[in-house]
């Protein structure tokens, strides 16, 4: 290719400039400022782990990050289970299929704020349907998010109903590309439907489902929206996910420096699901 | 597997499994549509006792949708259209900008700046909005429109959809237009980019979902009502005591149409592109 030197990183140019500015530099602004604190009167001084060493102290921290911690080990499996069923579900031809898929899909594009705020209004008790039908079949009325033992599992409700539609379209990709003689040759040795699930399927979906697990992992670290609109962080600090924590600590407290400790703690968890998800994905001649 | 299929019972069963999981996802949308038509009257009366009523409003009428164009509704709509578009613009030319580098050039450094790009977008956005605002508010941008555009554009998986797209077109393809005399920017717009359509669309409905799903960010960048989005201001419309509940019905209908209809037109190509980018 005969070219001048500089042609491709003028191409390249605006698009990496944005990267760098609004992508890396931010991390290292989070590590930077997590070593920082606002003295009273407003200026900026090196505390070095100063707000690390204050968090490990604070007891609302701590109780954070077992809710985040708990809340991952409870979504990230279920997500997982539901897309897992959803696509085996739409796998294989059927009549009508086309309109199931898109159904099934059609919550992918709705924003996360917009389905908060309809599940808020599904779920209330004086406006939603919900509480009447349960009434009605004798269940009674339900807190939901406004309850303290019902309120994280009722985020996670709502976030499955958003995510499980795209989570589904990965594992649907990796059915798709188990080769059909596969089962042929199963089927002609004799192997029931379930024992060609247990035993050719599933070995053979390890890898996207481990992609999903951990893309899906990685995001719900982050987990946000949901809360600051439905319940902020309660009923009694049930749902202050550390995310949101970050929040509060920043635009409640305003105590930066804390806000960026705990953004540099999702920060380095987030760096471990990236490695994992570049070692998955390293090799792409294995089957996907 | 053939078996499987012709059982009329296992038949069944995935039918009755398929629409219950369907009537799951469309049961708050449709509630949502139908109870926007509602008379403002009727808002409270229907849960009380649950039947069709709850359900099905007595009469069909615009009124909650009219009363929102004395609301903030309008504005937001305006924001949140001016900022989408603007960054799919943007996000188009400037990504594809850069994945054709990537696909078209050998360069020194490629392999490690294509590994920040991947990296770039299997971080979500969320991990550094905190330090982004600390940033941005340094920079003066803090409530404005660059605030909720500029970091947007460059966007990892786009670059990436376009480098795959780009060299899967031959090299000699590009060499002979070289060649005859062509620069390499008349090969990208001329050549390049017209037959990239596909990946285009993709692209543009893949920032504007980005854009559109964005919560976190514009709640703390641009959360001055002069510039919310449409997310934002419904967001703050429930979590203030308010009465008009028809208002916020009506616009929280509107916001999901928004975004559920340009999907629904791209969809095939999206779902096909985005398997095909996160598999690979």
């Amino acid at each position: 290719m005969m070219s001048s030197r500089w042609t491709p990183f003028l191409f390249l140019a605006p698009a990496l400039a944005g990267l760098l500015i609004f992508r890396l530099v931010p991390i290292g602004v989070a590590v930077g400022g997590s070593l920082t604190g606002v003295s009273l009167m407003g200026d900026l001084r090196f505390v070095g782990a100063e707000n690390f060493e204050y968090l490990l102290t604070d007891p609302q921290f701590w109780s954070s990050l077992k809710i985040t911690l708990f809340f991952n080990v409870i979504i990230n499996p279920l997500q997982l289970a539901v897309a897992f069923a959803l696509a085996m579900l739409v796998f294989r031809p059927l009549p009508g299929l086309w309109l199931y898929r898109t159904l099934l899909v059609l919550p992918m594009a709705v924003s996360t704020g917009i389905s908060a705020v309809l599940f808020g209004l599904f779920l209330d008790g004086n406006l939603g349907p919900l509480n009447g039908f349960l009434e009605w079949i004798g269940v009674g009325a339900q807190p939901f998010h406004r309850g303290q033992d019902q309120a994280l599992y009722t985020l996670i409700g709502i976030a499955t109903w958003k995510g499980a539609g795209y989570w589904m379209l990965f594992l649907l990709a990796g059915l798709y590309s188990i080769p059909s003689t596969v089962y042929e040759a199963a089927t002609i040795d004799g192997a029931s439907a379930w024992q060609r699930f247990r035993y050719v399927t599933l070995p053979l979906m390890r890898k996207p489902m481990a992609f999903v697990l951990v893309a899906d992992t990685a995001i719900n670290f982050l987990f946000f929206a949901p809360v600051y609109i439905l319940t902020s962080g309660g009923p009694g600090g049930a749902t202050s996910l550390l995310m949101f924590e970050a929040y509060r600590s920043a635009f409640t407290f305003s105590d930066i420096g804390r806000s960026l400790a705990i953004s540099t703690i999702l920060l380095g968890i987030i760096l471990v699901i990236v490695v994992l998800e570049f070692r998955l994905l390293r090799s792409p001649e294995e089957r996907a | 597997m053939e078996a499987q299929f012709k059982n009329p019972h296992a038949l069944m069963l995935r039918y009755g499994l398929l629409s219950i999981l369907a009537f799951i996802v469309v049961c708050p949308l449709a509630w949502l549509a139908l109870a926007s038509l509602r008379p403002q009257s009727e808002i409270f009366q229907p849960v009380s006792e649950f039947g069709w009523s709850t359900f099905f409003p007595s009469r069909l009428t615009f009124d909650n949708y009219r009363a929102l164009w004395a609301s903030d509704f309008p504005l937001a709509v305006k924001n949140s259209t001016f900022v989408a578009v603007t960054t799919v613009i943007f996000g188009i030319v400037v990504n594809a900008l850069a994945g054709f580098a990537f696909a078209a050039f050998d360069f020194r450094g490629k392999n490690l700046l294509f590994l920040l790009v991947i990296a770039s977008f299997m971080m979500p956005f969320e991990a550094i909005v905190l330090p982004l605002y600390v940033m941005i508010r340094a920079f003066g941008w803090a409530n404005s429109y660059q605030a909720l555009i500029v970091p947007e554009i460059a966007n990892g998986m786009v670059i990436f959809l376009f480098r795959q797209f780009f060299a899967s077109i031959p090299r000699d393809f590009y060499e002979a237009a070289r060649v005859d005399g062509a620069s390499w920017l008349y090969i990208f717009t001329r050549i390049a980019m017209p037959l990239s359509w596909p990946t285009i669309a993709t692209s543009g409905l893949m920032l504007f979902l980005s854009q559109w799903d964005s919560f976190f960010w514009p709640v703390v960048a641009a959360s001055n009502p002069d510039y919310a989005v449409v997310q934002v201001a419904i967001a703050r419309n429930i979590n203030f005591e308010q009465s008009d509940w028809g208002g916020l019905f009506a616009s929280t209908n509107l916001a999901i149409l928004l975004g559920t209809i340009p999907f629904l037109l791209v969809q095939r190509f999206y779902v096909r592109t985005l398997i095909s980018g996160g598999i690979k």
